[in-house]
């Protein structure tokens, strides 16, 4: 398994007024080159869950395995360190930043690795030709169509060819013909040999083809039908 | 190079790109905390080089002052010295030669300015021939040239010379007294004779009504400077009523002098600093939220809390970087060519003339690390020290609900 969570629990606050248990008990084991739908309404707990698997935090209890490294008790520099290595992120709304150009939001991942201008840009190009973008690599990110924009977003966690990409809510903000399209890529990816874990409560999203299985999710819980 | 120095390189030239992007990106901002703090820093670099070279050009001029001046005081004021005063100095070891000087203020009415006149005995100085280095043009009005002046550079203004060469001035009594003007100061003498005007001592005794056998003061020379203090202790002992002035002392007055108004003026602009650097730190703390959602993006993309404070601390010393050269360059230019106009009314001159002068600045490393350390350092400290809080922004906060 890429991915191992046994009895995960996330609680925000702990032992404060405001404590808010966001996740208990979630048990889920994701395998290499398969594509998992978490699925579940807006509060129910996919964001915390996608942010546990995404190494950005560890959980409050349990045990998370990403890629072969326990997260519990490892310090923040590590799991930024592991999540570098092994996670590439799509974002609700893509997150991009408008003000830099499009070469610039895809090379962003690269720039604390150390990796030199020229390899940069030769990688983000390939990435963009991959996607037919590549007219587009100068341009300000904020000037770009939205499918323009999704494409960039996949290209940016494809940057560092991590193993495992993430995307929370990605077609939140599209219509159907670019869900569509985004879930096609998606698909390529994984028939590439990614694991790819969506959260999303569209049906263009749970109801693909390519979608090995869909988790549902509800009070911080794994329902079970 | 190892592969970990050229990493770590790489990695530092990576977060200067953006940092110098980030910049780019906020230019309206960053470009207004440039102009504030290059405005600060041309302040205090102003006023550091004015000060520097108003010591600097005391200290050359009053090099060539008389090693100990005599003035006779009553009821704590100063009157004319009697010139039999110089027999009673006749047997004290040391002494060169005794010099009667007389000099004062003359008041214009019209112009209301007061010019110094200063009657020597330029043929009895030891260094009398020299003094005509003093002069961009003439020579030093002798014992028999009657109605000759030489005068500092503002006189030929205030008295509007222009295309002549004689003046007259009032005696008490009302009546004039005419002068050829036969010399003029060299500008480089500006701060001590700016609004001079040189005669003869007879001339200066007839201008001023002063009674034959008194003169404002003696000019004692020595035979060795190191014995300066005994030979004025020897006065002192000699002429109880006499105050004795020494050279170092008069050198130490005009550096006073220097030395309070320059501090003076730098509590004014630290003070200024100090609240720029307040607004800067309040600007740093606090986060619009778009640089919160930057910093979140960022961390979730795998940049460390570290990366994005040595982005802060690119951006500080870049901005602080450039503000020091243009506040710098900016005051060296204020000071050679625009004569430190900004400052002239807070550091010289008492006068209503008040000297143009021309000033060779003089910055000297320390002066630059001193600047560096009152500008650069509290900015960087204000800017990166709260950067820490901002960079703490929680990752998740990237993601959806």
């Amino acid at each position: 398994m890429l991915i191992e969570l046994s009895g995960v629990s996330k609680t925000y606050n702990q032992g404060r007024a405001n404590e808010v248990r966001a996740l208990s008990g979630i048990d889920l084991g994701v395998e290499q080159g398969s594509m998992v739908c978490l699925k579940g309404p807006s509060g129910s707990g996919k964001s915390t869950l996608l942010a546990i698997i995404g190494c950005i935090f560890p959980p409050t209890s349990g045990r998370a395995a990403i890629a072969g490294r326990q997260l519990a008790r490892l310090p923040d520099r590590f799991l930024t360190l592991h999540r570098r290595e092994t996670i590439g992120f799509i974002f609700q709304r893509f997150n991009i930043l408008p003000e830099l150009t499009v070469l610039e939001n895809i090379t962003l991942p690269l720039l604390p690795l150390g990796v030199a201008p020229k390899e940069r840009r030769q990688r983000a190009q390939e990435l963009l030709e991959r996607f037919g973008i590549s007219h587009r690599a100068q341009f300000p990110a904020g000037q770009i169509s939205g499918g323009e924009l999704q494409r960039v977003a996949i290209a940016r966690a494809l940057i560092n060819n991590q193993p495992i990409i993430l995307a929370d809510e990605p077609t939140a903000h599209l219509d159907t013909n670019l869900s569509r399209e985004f879930m096609e890529i998606m698909q390529q990816l994984k028939e590439a040999g990614k694991t790819v874990v969506i959260a999303s409560h569209d049906p263009v999203v749970f109801a693909h083809p390519a979608i090995d299985r869909t988790v549902t999710i509800q009070d911080g819980r794994i329902h079970v039908p | 190079m190892t592969a970990m120095a050229r990493y770590n390189l790489e990695k530092q030239l990576n977060i200067l790109e953006y940092a110098l992007s980030s910049l780019w990106r906020r230019r309206m901002k960053s470009l207004s905390v440039l102009l504030v703090f290059g405005a600060v820093i041309f302040l205090l670099a102003s006023f550091q080089m004015v000060t520097q070279a108003l010591s600097d050009k005391a200290r050359q001029v009053l090099a060539h002052t008389p090693e100990i001046t005599l003035q006779k005081m009553s009821a704590g004021r100063q009157e004319g010295i009697p010139l039999a005063y110089r027999d009673k100095l006749a047997g004290i070891f040391g002494i060169r030669r005794v010099v009667p000087r007389i000099w004062g203020y003359y008041f214009d009415e019209v112009r209301l300015a007061n010019y110094t006149v200063m009657g020597m005995a330029v043929d009895e100085m030891p260094e009398g021939a020299r003094l005509d280095t003093a002069l961009a043009r003439g020579t030093m009005p002798g014992p028999a040239e009657q109605g000759r002046a030489v005068i500092g550079s503002s006189i030929t203004n205030a008295l509007d010379l222009a295309g002549r060469d004689t003046f007259s001035l009032f005696r008490p009594d009302l009546s004039l007294k005419s002068f050829v003007v036969i010399g003029e100061f060299s500008r480089d003498t500006d701060i001590l004779t700016n609004d001079l005007i040189v005669m003869n001592l007879a001339d200066a005794r007839d201008l001023f009504g002063i009674p034959g056998g008194l003169v404002s003061d003696l000019c004692v020379y020595v035979a060795n400077p190191t014995e300066i203090e005994t030979i004025a202790k020897k006065i002192s002992d000699a002429l109880p009523s006499v105050r004795v002035l020494t050279r170092p002392q008069i050198q130490k007055t005009y550096q006073a002098v220097f030395g309070w108004r320059s501090g003076f003026g730098s509590i004014c602009l630290l003070s200024a600093l100090a609240a720029f650097v307040i607004l800067a730190w309040d600007k740093a703390s606090g986060l619009s939220p778009e640089e919160r959602r930057e910093i979140a993006i960022l961390k979730v993309l795998g940049w460390e809390t570290s990366d994005i404070l040595a982005v802060r601390f690119w951006e500080s010393v870049i901005v602080s970087g450039l503000a020091c050269i243009i506040g710098m360059t900016a005051a060296y230019v204020h000071v050679v060519y625009g004569a430190a106009s900004l400052f002239r009314p807070v550091l010289m001159g008492w006068s209503v003339l008040k000297p143009d002068l021309h000033l060779l600045p003089r910055l000297a490393g320390g002066d630059i690390l001193l600047i560096l350390a009152f500008t650069v350092i509290p900015y960087l400290a204000a800017t990166v020290i709260p950067a820490w809080r901002s960079a703490t922004v929680p990752a998740d906060s990237a993601l959806g609900g």
